[in-house]
């Protein structure tokens, strides 16, 4: 299973570099999501999958069961994608701030744009 | 002695002084200088009570104290004060009470408050003179001499709005730092060669470091700090330059101390430069070439303050070839050189200055008939003139008598003499110009004819220098009893009967002098054929580093502006592609190589081997395709719609392997998403369109090849990564403790608000920042908003959805209150329930509008985050109380009758990250809405008025 998460997230990193290579801001920014996401799921597969239990310790007992999954990738993960969702929160703000500055989201026009001003 | 003030004592007092100095002297206005001056002149009192003990040519006597520094790599604050110190503490002190004096008189009134920043730096300068000659520490000097370059620097830029001022200021402290960093390397040297940092020692086992390899590198170091710093051929052209100084300074720095401190070094480092003739004859060459340079420049220039640096820098010349010769002649040469010179030419600053000030005309040529508005300047300035020509009964004829003498004592007489002579002579002349010239022709000028007349603080300090030029010639019996000698004791490294007298007869030295004498007269006499004439010679101020200087300093600016340009050249594409092109290749490169030998894997096979989950291999197909959908797709639309599919299958993945936390948030968080992204874009549907973009796909061949590298490159890593062996350690730890120390069974809630809180509180600070930036970046003028913005009356939705808006709000307000509170033993927990709050929110947002659904909040959304984030920090208050560490949570047992719950500050800190979340996401919902409609406005406008409004409004 391992092999198919590897394959998924590669598709994912690629697909968000592909984006990210895009001219139209808003396609940026997808592409900066994707990449979160994917880095995401690289820290999840980096703690050992195989378990389906979570890691919650059963009542009536005091330690967690050895069958349940690894917590500790769960916890920076969970921070992680929060954090993301706040960075691409801040991007698409940028975008629409640069979008009311220079009315396109062609990274390249908005080069030429800064140019003339400065 | 029960008068003398510890050496300690006295630096402390001069930088706890000149710092308190900067606060209280604009408080005393026109007696600030007098005020002021007290600093100085009661320092030098303190030395002065030292002098005694020193007074004697038997024996050296040295006054030594030691402050550690950092004792773990030998820096101290060894201070030493003898003859050689003394002599130049006398002058930074005494000098610097006048300085203060004439500078107090020398800014207007009106201009109190610079005046008073002016005198406390001349202060600051003074005690970080004070501390390099005082220092034994060859650090501690190192670190006091940079204080001096900084503080000129401050100096001579001090009239910030002059663009020559500052370039001048950057120039003498980009070579003099510069020199400095040079000698701080030096001195690295030598303190490792020699196993001691201190100057004393170091210099008193000269042949250890003789010896060392190092030692032409380090002697080459050395040099270069001392040359730099004191205005030495080739480096010579910043102290002329320097003169955009106000002259308050340039008599201070340039004459009498800071160019000093580079002779003062080599002075002390004579014992370990002198083991090697060559250094001597280098640093014989240098001072010749420097004296002769700046006297063909001084006879060139035509303003009174260059003419004197010039002057002063042959001065250095001089003083470096007398170092280089060796006998005890020579340290008396330099010790009463010293002396002489500090007095004649601050004097000469101080009237030169007076002169410019009065007329405001700079220059040599245009000043004329100042004798009866200047009486007293004008005789003071003959007086020290005369010193300069070196005619008794001047201290400056003895100086210059033994400095005649110690070259004479030189092997190769004829050069060295000669140059000796014609440089003389070329002081002579410089000195009778500026005596005469301004003062005693031309048309004679009223008191009407200038700016202001003598004052009192100006002329002070030309006329006691000049007095005392004339009373230690006279009385030479003080200078070489109490200063001179015992500085020329210090100098030789062991007693020596100090001859220092007006009258020796006739000697080779006094025909000399009556030479020099001479063909100074002939060149007074010639004066204006002589400058013709030399503007004629070959063009010597070529010969300078200046052009070097210039040439270095434009090409490093142009270096750095190609470097800019290539490197940050705003095109986005192409930083990221080097940035991957990075990532990638050390990715790579880190597999191949850094794991050698295991390959960079372990174990693949049970990697293949491992059996497939059919269900979860469908959602893993879901997800990749949604990403290709996502990247090739060229409706943005569809895009966002395909990066929430492929979120939510993420969401999936992470239910299906045992992390329900996970899930839940991924699924509010990509709900979210999706609602944001697509209120921008639908409401915005302009943006979605880009010029010249046709078809259904987007593809770049090229990018698409990137990406595929780069996709490789992760898989490669990734199954890297899966096959390395894994430690289980941390997770087991809390796993174990979860329950007995946090009173919580959901381990991934109880890592979050508990084992890691601190993590987390910095996490939810970074939600808060991010929505703050959002909130100010977005923010707009309220007069550009219509009134109805946030209202639904753009689009008006259904009945229905309104109604089932407001249903399904108050149910996942309700829901996220829940699963706020159970989070600790179950999923759930802060982030979760606060993006399910959020999302309620949106809902009813997008039903109503989201000034309404703001208004069902009561408090601004920034507001509620700032109290998410106190609340978290409160959390954390009664651990640090109680325990000593903040954030270790409390907890206590609530007795409710018939059953007891435990609660705990965990409680307190969860909510404060639901309100963290809650309150940031609300933010930023409001400001896009916000902008949304500002943007709807204006095209409403636009339609409505015509095209021409768009560019008025824009």
């Amino acid at each position: 299973m391992t092999v198919v998460y590897a394959a998924m997230i590669s598709i994912i990193a690629g697909a968000g570099i592909y984006m990210l290579l895009a001219r139209n801001l808003v396609r940026m920014i997808l592409g900066i999501a994707l990449l979160a996401a994917g880095a995401n799921v690289v820290i999840f597969l980096s703690g050992r999958l195989g378990s389906v239990a979570p890691p919650i310790i059963e009542r009536g007992t005091e330690g967690l069961a050895q069958t349940a999954a690894n917590s500790l990738p769960q916890a920076l993960v969970l921070t992680a994608i929060v954090i993301g969702f706040a960075l691409t929160a801040f991007a698409i703000a940028l975008a629409v701030k640069a979008y009311s500055s220079f009315q396109t989201l062609d990274t390249a026009a908005m080069t030429a744009a800064e140019g003339e001003q400065g | 002695m029960p008068f003398e003030i510890s050496l300690a004592t006295i630096l402390i007092v001069a930088f706890a002084g000149s710092i308190a100095s900067f606060f209280i002297l604009p408080r005393f206005g026109k007696l600030s200088g007098p005020v002021a001056a007290l600093l100085p002149a009661g320092l030098f009192a303190a030395f002065i009570a030292y002098l005694p003990s020193l007074a004697t040519d038997e024996q050296i006597v040295t006054h030594t104290q030691q402050v550690n520094w950092v004792p773990s790599i030998d820096v101290n604050l060894a201070l030493r004060l003898d003859g050689f110190s003394m002599l130049f503490a006398l002058l930074i002190t005494g000098i610097a009470a006048l300085v203060v004096l004439y500078a107090a008189a020398y800014y207007p009134d009106e201009k109190a408050n610079e005046r008073a920043r002016f005198i406390a730096f001349i202060l600051l300068f003074m005690s970080a003179m004070l501390g390099a000659v005082l220092s034994d520490n060859v650090i501690a000097l190192f670190i006091f001499w940079e204080m001096t370059s900084l503080i000129s620097f401050m100096l001579i830029g001090f009239k910030s709005t002059s663009a020559a001022a500052r370039k001048a200021a950057l120039q003498s402290l980009i070579i003099t730092a510069g020199g400095g960093l040079a000698l701080f390397g030096g001195l690295l040297i030598a303190g490792m060669e020699a196993g001691t940092f201190s100057l004393s020692a170091m210099t008193a086992d000269p042949e250890g470091l003789a010896a060392s390899p190092w030692f032409a590198i380090m002697v080459a170091l050395i040099l270069l700090g001392a040359f730099t710093k004191s205005a030495q051929f080739p480096f010579h052209f910043w102290l002329p330059n320097a003169m955009q100084a106000p002259t308050p300074a340039s008599a201070y720095l340039h004459s009498a101390t800071m160019v000093k401190l580079g002779i003062y070094l080599l002075a002390r480092f004579d014992p370990v430069l002198s083991q090697s003739t060559t250094v001597l004859n280098i640093m014989l060459g240098f001072g010749l070439v420097t004296m002769l340079v700046a006297a063909y420049n001084a006879i060139r220039t035509d303003g009174l303050k260059s003419m004197l640096a010039y002057s002063t820098v042959a001065s250095l010349g001089i003083l470096v070839t007398l170092i280089a010769l060796e006998g005890p002649g020579a340290s008396i040469g330099v010790a009463g050189f010293i002396l002489a010179h500090a007095l004649y030419k601050a004097a000469l600053f101080f009237s030169a200055g007076i002169v410019i000030h009065a007329t405001g005309k700079p220059k040599v040529a245009d000043v004329h008939g100042l004798l009866y508005v200047f009486p007293i300047t004008a005789a003071a300035t003959v007086l020290a003139s005369l010193s300069m020509a070196g005619l008794p009964p001047f201290i400056g004829f003895i100086a210059k008598e033994y400095v005649i003498e110690a070259k004479l004592e030189a092997s190769f007489v004829f050069l060295v003499t000669a140059a000796t002579v014609v440089v003389n002579a070329v002081l002579v002349a410089v000195a009778g110009v500026l005596a005469l010239k301004p003062f005693f022709t031309g048309p004679m000028l009223k008191k009407s004819d200038c700016i202001h007349g003598e004052t009192f603080g100006m002329s002070a300090g030309p006329a006691v220098l000049a007095i005392l030029g004339i009373a230690l010639g006279v009385f030479a019996d003080i200078p070489q009893f109490l200063i001179v000698g015992p500085a020329a004791i210090a100098l030789n490294g062991e007693p020596f009967y100090v001859s220092f007298e007006l009258w020796a007869g006739i000697t080779p030295m006094l025909l000399l002098s009556i030479l020099v004498v001479a063909v100074g007269g002939v060149f007074i006499w010639q004066w204006g054929r002589l400058r013709r004439l030399v503007a004629h010679l070959a063009p010597i101020e070529k010969l300078s580093a200046e052009r070097g200087y210039y040439f270095l300093f434009d090409g490093l600016l142009a270096l750095s502006k190609g470097t800019t340009r290539t490197v940050q050249n705003g095109s986005m594409r192409s930083y990221v592609v080097t940035t991957i092109g990075v990532v990638a290749v050390a990715l790579i490169y880190g597999i191949v190589v850094g794991f050698a030998g295991t390959n960079g894997f372990g174990d693949v096979s049970a990697l293949v081997t491992q059996p497939i989950r059919p269900y979860l291999l469908i959602v893993c197909l879901l997800v990749a395709a949604s990403a290709v959908v996502a990247s090739i797709s060229r409706s943005l639309v569809v895009a966002v719609v395909a990066v929430g599919l492929l979120g939510y299958g993420i969401a999936l993945v992470f239910l299906m392997n045992g992390a329900p936390d996970l899930a839940l948030t991924q699924f509010s968080v990509e709900t979210l998403f999706v609602v944001i992204v697509m209120a921008v874009l639908v409401k915005l549907p302009t943006i979605a369109i880009r010029r010249g973009d046709h078809g259904r796909f987007d593809f770049r061949p090229g990018d698409a090849l990137l990406s595929i590298a780069f996709a490789l490159t992760v898989f490669v890593v990734v199954l890297s990564i899966a096959t390395k062996p894994f430690d289980l350690t941390v997770t087991q730890y809390f796993a174990e403790r979860s329950l007995s120390d946090a009173f919580g069974r959901n381990v991934v809630n109880v890592i979050l608000v508990d084992f890691r809180a601190l993590d987390t509180l910095g996490e939810i600070a970074v939600v808060a920042f991010a929505a703050i930036s959002v909130w100010g970046l977005l923010s707009i003028r309220k007069t550009a908003l219509p009134e109805t913005s946030g209202d639904s009356t753009v689009t008006m939705p259904s009945l229905i959805f309104v109604t089932t808006a407001r249903f399904f709000f108050v149910i996942m307000i309700a829901v996220s209150i829940f699963v706020l509170f159970r989070g600790h033993n179950e999923p759930g927990g802060g982030f979760i329930g606060g993006l399910i709050a959020s999302a309620g929110f949106a809902v009813l947002a997008l039903a109503l509008g989201v000034n309404f659904a703001q208004k069902r909040l009561w408090l601004h959304p920034i507001v509620v985050m700032g109290i998410g984030l106190v609340l978290a920090i409160v959390s954390g208050l009664p651990g640090a109380w109680l325990n000593g560490s903040f954030l270790t949570h409390q907890w206590g047992d609530l007795n409710l009758g018939f059953t007891s719950i435990k609660i705990g500050t965990t409680m307190i800190f969860d909510l404060g990250v639901f309100l963290t979340v809650l309150g940031g996401v609300l933010a930023f919902m409001v400001r896009v809405q916000q902008q949304n409609a500002l943007v709807i406005h204006r095209e409403k406008a636009t339609a409505e008025t015509g095209p021409t409004l768009q560019g008025v409004q824009q």
